[in-house]
C-alpha cells in the first residue's frame, strides 16, 4: 500500500511536468503559484485538486478498511467450512456409535458370545443387513479377547478380514481396541487400515437394557474413503476431501510444519486467487495423527468486497465528478461571472474614463453590496471629478490670465521704456541753464572766451532741444504702437475667454475631425483642396480647445497658403505617428500641403510675436500663440519647407497617453 | 552681429524671441549718439556753472541680438572660442518654439560658470529657488519682472560688470 501510493505521487509529478510543457497556463501555474491565474482557473483548478483528494483519500480508506473487513469475514468463513468438514465425520461416527449401540446391548448377542446361542449370526447377521446399516466392518468378541466372528464387506460383497491388516490375533492394537472395564465404555475414532482409513466403534456386549455383565465386545466400522467424504461434502455443503498425511495427491508438508509444530495451532490457511485452503488434523482412535482434513472455500466473499470497492469508489467518482460540475456551474453563476462583469466595468471605466457607466446590481449579497459600492464610489468621484474639472478651469483661467499678462508685460515694455526716455530728456532738458547763460552773455563783463564757451553751450542746448524732439516723437510713435498693441492683445483674448483649460485624454482622430470643420464650406469655384486624414488611433494627453484651436489654426493657415500659391487645387494631408523624445512617450501629428511654403529666413521668425504672412492680417496671436499654448501642455511645434512654392509641413509633439 | 570689438566696452548678449523687446534693449544700451550730445553738454555746464564737479563718462555697451535660446549658446561658446567672451547674458525666459531661456541659461553656465546671466520675463510662474538650482551660483544671477525700465537696466548690468 505504501509502495503504491508512493509511486502515484511520483506519477502525478511526473504528470505535472509534462502537463507543465505541454500546457502553457500550467507553466505559469507553476512558476508563478494560484496568484497569476484568473479566478475561473483557480477555482477549476481547487475543484479539480479537491476532487483528486477526495478520489485518492476515498480509494486508500476503502482499502484500508473495507477490504481487510472482506478478507477476515472470509477467513472466517473458510475456518467454519473446516469445522463443519470435522462436524460432519463426527456426526459420522456419532451414526455408527449409534449403530453400535442398537446391538452391543442384546439379549441374543450377549447369548451368543457365551457360546449360548450359536443360531445368532445366521438369524441376524448376514450381508445384506450390514449394507442396509451402511457398515463395512462387524466384529464379535468373546470376553477372552477371542475372535467369534467377523465379517468385511467392500464394495456390497464379502472381503477377507486379513485384507485390513489390523485385526490379527493377540495385536496389542486389537487388545487395546475391544478392551472394555465398564459397561458404559465406548471406544470410537478413526483407525488406519491397508484399505483406508477406518471409522471404528468398539462397545461392550450386554444384556437388553444395558445389564452386564459383559460378555465380550462388539466392533463396527465404516470405511472413510473418497465416496464417503464426497457424500458428507455433498450433505455439509463444504468442498472438502480427508489424505492420508503420506498421500501424494496433496502437499501436505507446509500445513502439517505448522498444525504439528507445537504451538497450538488447530487450522492452518492457504490463499490462492481463487479459494482459501484449510488444514486440520485428525488422529486415529488412540490420538496419533494420520489423516489431514482439506477444506476448499472460494474466494467469493473477498470477491464481493472487491466488487462493493470498485463499485463505491466508481459511485464516490460519479458523485464527486457530478458535484464538482454542479459546485463549477453553480460558483461559476454565482461568483466567478459578477466579478467578472464587476472586473470588466471597472476596466471599461478605467480605460474610456467614462464616469457615467454604473452596474445597478440588483442582488443584495455581498457581490451585490460591492457593485452598490462602487456605483457609489463611481457616484463620488464622477462628482470629484466635476469639482476637479471646475478647480481646473479655474486654474486655468489663471493659465491664461498669465498668458495674456505675459503678452500684455512684453507690449508695455517698449512703452514704459519709451516713456522713461522721453521723461529723461525732459528732465536733462529742464535742467539745462540757457536762461543763465543768456543773462551772463549780456553782461558786459563776461569774459571773452566764457562768453565762445556760453554760445558753445547754448548751441549745444538747442542740438540737444532739437534732438529730444526728434526722438521724443520716435518714442511717442512706439509707444503709441505699443499701447495699440496691449489693445489687440485684450481684443484677441476675448476670443479665447471661455476655453476650458483643462487636460484630458483625447482620441487625436477625433480632435483632428472636428478641427478639420474649419475648412471653408463653399470652397471658391476654382480652388479644389483634398483632405486627407491617416492619423489612426493615437491618444494624448491635452487641453482639448486649445488643442482644437491649434489645429484649426494650422488647417486654416495650410488651405490659405493652398490659395495664395495661386494653385487651382491642393492637398492638406494629416498623419500621425509615436516617438520617443527624451525617455518621453510622444505623438507626432504632422499637418503637410502643397500650398506656398517659405524660406528660411521666414522659418526662423513664423513663431514670434506678431509675425504673419497675410496681408490685412494683424492679430499677432497667430503662430506664437500655437508655440505658447502647444507649450503650456507640454509639447511643441516645429515647421519645415524646402523654399517658396514647395509647400510647408508643421509638426506638432504632444506627451502620448496611450495605455494610460 | 558685430564682430568688431572694443576692448572698453562691455558685451551683452540678449536672447528675447520679441523682436520690440529688442529694439528697447539696443536702444537703452547702444544710444551712443544720443549719449554723446549728452555728456558734450554735461561737459560744458559742468565747466561753465560747477567747476568743482567730476564728470563721470557713461558705460558703452556691445549688445549681441537673437531670439531663440539655440542661438544664445551657439553666439556665447564662439564667443568664447574667439576669445571675447561676453560680460553679461541676458535672456528671456519663455522662447517658443525652441528651448526656453533657463535651459539655455544652464547650458551657457556649464561653459562658463562667472558670467553674470540675467533672466527677464513676462511670466512670474519659474520660483527663484528652481532658477537657482538649475544656474547656480546665486550671487552670479538675476532676474527681473518685464515689464521693467531698461535704461536702469542698463546701469545695472554695468554695475554687475564692475562688481564682477
Amino acid at each position: 500500500m505504501r509502495l503504491g501510493s508512493h509511486s502515484l505521487a511520483i506519477q502525478s509529478l511526473t504528470l505535472v511536468g509534462s502537463l507543465s510543457t505541454l500546457y502553457p497556463p500550467w507553466k505559469k501555474f507553476m512558476s508563478n503559484g494560484l496568484g497569476s491565474l484568473s479566478l475561473q482557473k483557480k477555482m477549476s483548478a481547487t475543484l479539480f485538486a479537491v476532487m483528486a483528494a477526495f478520489g485518492l483519500l476515498s480509494y486508500l480508506i476503502l482499502n484500508a478498511v473495507i477490504t481487510p473487513a472482506f478478507d477476515n469475514l472470509e477467513n472466517d468463513a473458510a475456518e467454519k467450512d473446516l469445522i463443519r468438514a470435522q462436524r460432519a465425520i463426527q456426526a459420522d461416527l456419532d451414526k455408527l456409535r449409534s449403530n453400535t449401540g442398537d446391538w452391543a446391548p442384546w439379549d441374543d448377542a450377549h447369548a451368543y458370545v457365551r457360546g449360548e446361542n450359536p443360531a445368532f449370526i445366521s438369524i441376524n447377521v448376514d450381508i445384506p443387513t450390514l449394507i442396509n446399516l451402511d457398515v463395512n466392518l462387524v466384529l464379535f468378541y468373546n470376553l477372552g479377547g477371542k475372535l467369534l466372528w467377523g465379517q468385511l464387506v467392500r464394495d456390497g460383497e464379502g472381503a477377507d478380514l486379513a485384507s485390513l491388516g489390523v485385526f490379527g490375533e493377540g495385536s496389542p492394537l486389537t487388545e487395546r481396541l475391544i478392551a472394555h472395564s465398564t459397561i458404559e465404555s465406548v471406544t470410537t475414532g478413526l483407525l488406519p487400515t491397508n484399505l483406508g482409513p477406518l471409522m471404528i466403534c468398539s462397545m461392550p456386549i450386554l444384556k437388553t437394557g444395558e445389564v452386564g455383565p459383559i460378555a465380550g465386545t462388539l466392533v463396527m466400522a465404516r470405511f472413510l474413503d473418497d465416496a464417503r467424504v464426497s457424500r458428507l461434502s455433498e450433505q455439509t455443503e463444504v468442498d472438502f476431501a480427508a489424505y492420508l498425511i503420506a498421500d501424494a495427491r496433496v502437499n501436505t508438508a507446509k500445513p502439517l510444519e505448522v498444525l504439528a509444530g507445537g504451538d497450538g495451532n488447530r487450522v492452518y490457511q492457504q490463499t490462492t486467487d481463487t479459494e482459501i485452503l484449510s488444514y486440520s488434523l485428525l488422529g486415529d482412535v488412540f490420538a496419533d495423527p494420520f489423516i489431514i482434513l482439506q477444506a476448499r472455500t472460494p474466494k467469493d466473499i473477498s470477491a464481493l468486497g472487491g466488487q462493493t470497492v470498485n463499485g463505491t469508489l466508481f459511485f464516490l467518482t460519479f458523485a464527486g465528478v457530478l458535484i464538482a460540475i454542479v459546485a463549477w456551474v453553480l460558483l461559476r453563476r454565482v461568483i466567478v461571472v459578477p466579478l467578472e462583469t464587476l472586473a470588466k466595468h471597472i476596466v471599461g471605466i478605467r480605460r474610456s474614463g467614462d464616469l457615467s457607466q454604473r452596474l445597478n446590481e440588483s442582488r443584495s449579497d455581498e457581490i451585490g453590496a460591492l457593485a452598490h459600492e462602487f456605483d457609489k464610489m463611481t457616484d463620488e468621484v464622477q462628482r470629484a471629478r466635476g469639482l476637479l474639472l471646475d478647480q481646473s478651469f479655474k486654474a486655468g483661467k489663471a493659465d491664461t490670465a498669465a498668458e495674456v499678462l505675459h503678452n500684455i508685460r512684453n507690449a508695455m515694455t517698449p512703452l514704459i521704456n519709451g516713456i522713461e526716455r522721453l521723461s529723461q530728456s525732459f528732465r536733462v532738458s529742464s535742467g539745462m541753464r540757457i536762461k543763465e547763460a543768456t543773462e551772463q552773455l549780456a553782461d558786459p563783463d563776461c569774459p571773452i572766451d566764457r562768453k565762445a564757451k556760453l554760445l558753445q553751450y547754448i548751441d549745444a542746448s538747442f542740438d540737444h532741444v532739437e534732438s529730444v524732439g526728434e526722438s521724443a516723437s520716435g518714442d511717442l510713435e512706439i509707444a503709441s504702437k505699443q499701447a495699440r498693441q496691449v489693445e489687440e492683445i485684450l481684443a484677441g483674448q476675448e476670443k479665447h475667454a471661455n476655453v476650458e483649460p483643462v487636460f484630458e485624454v483625447l482620441d487625436l482622430d477625433e480632435v483632428v475631425d472636428e478641427a478639420a470643420h474649419v475648412m471653408p464650406q463653399a470652397e471658391a469655384a476654382d480652388l479644389h483642396v483634398n483632405m486627407e486624414m491617416e492619423v489612426g488611433e493615437h491618444r494624448v494627453r491635452a487641453h482639448r480647445v486649445g488643442l482644437l484651436q491649434v489645429m484649426g489654426n494650422l488647417i486654416l493657415n495650410a488651405y490659405e497658403s493652398i490659395q495664395r500659391s495661386q494653385s487651382n487645387a491642393g492637398q492638406i494631408r494629416i498623419t500621425a505617428s509615436s516617438e520617443t523624445v527624451d525617455e518621453q512617450s510622444m505623438v507626432r501629428l504632422t499637418i503637410c500641403d502643397t500650398g506656398c511654403g517659405f524660406d528660411e529666413n521666414i522659418r526662423q521668425k513664423i513663431f514670434q510675436r506678431g509675425y504673419t504672412s497675410k496681408q490685412g492680417h494683424m492679430t499677432g496671436l497667430g503662430l506664437h500663440w500655437c508655440a505658447n499654448a502647444l507649450a503650456g501642455m507640454g509639447g511643441r511645434i516645429q515647421a519645415e519647407s524646402t523654399g517658396f512654392g514647395h509647400g510647408a509641413e508643421f509638426h506638432i509633439l504632444l506627451p502620448s497617453a496611450q495605455g494610460g | 552681429m558685430n564682430t568688431h570689438h572694443h576692448e572698453d566696452r562691455i558685451r551683452v548678449l540678449i536672447a528675447d524671441d520679441d523682436e520690440h523687446i529688442l529694439d528697447c534693449y539696443r536702444v537703452a544700451f547702444e544710444e551712443s549718439e544720443h549719449t554723446d550730445h549728452m555728456q558734450t553738454l554735461d561737459a560744458l555746464a559742468a565747466e561753465l556753472f560747477d567747476p568743482d564737479t567730476d564728470v563721470e563718462d557713461a558705460p558703452k555697451f556691445e549688445v549681441v541680438a537673437c531670439n531663440q535660446g539655440d542661438d544664445a549658446i551657439t553666439l556665447a561658446t564662439e564667443a568664447a572660442d574667439e576669445g571675447h567672451p561676453f560680460n553679461v547674458v541676458i535672456l528671456d525666459v519663455r522662447m517658443p518654439p525652441g528651448i526656453d531661456g533657463v535651459e539655455a541659461g544652464s547650458r551657457i553656465r556649464k561653459m562658463d560658470p562667472d558670467v553674470p546671466i540675467v533672466f527677464v520675463t513676462g511670466f512670474s510662474d519659474i520660483p527663484r529657488d528652481e532658477l537657482e538650482r538649475r544656474v547656480p551660483p546665486p550671487m552670479k544671477l538675476h532676474y527681473f519682472n518685464k515689464p521693467l525700465s531698461f535704461i536702469q537696466l542698463a546701469k545695472d548690468v554695468a554695475g554687475m560688470v564692475k562688481a564682477h
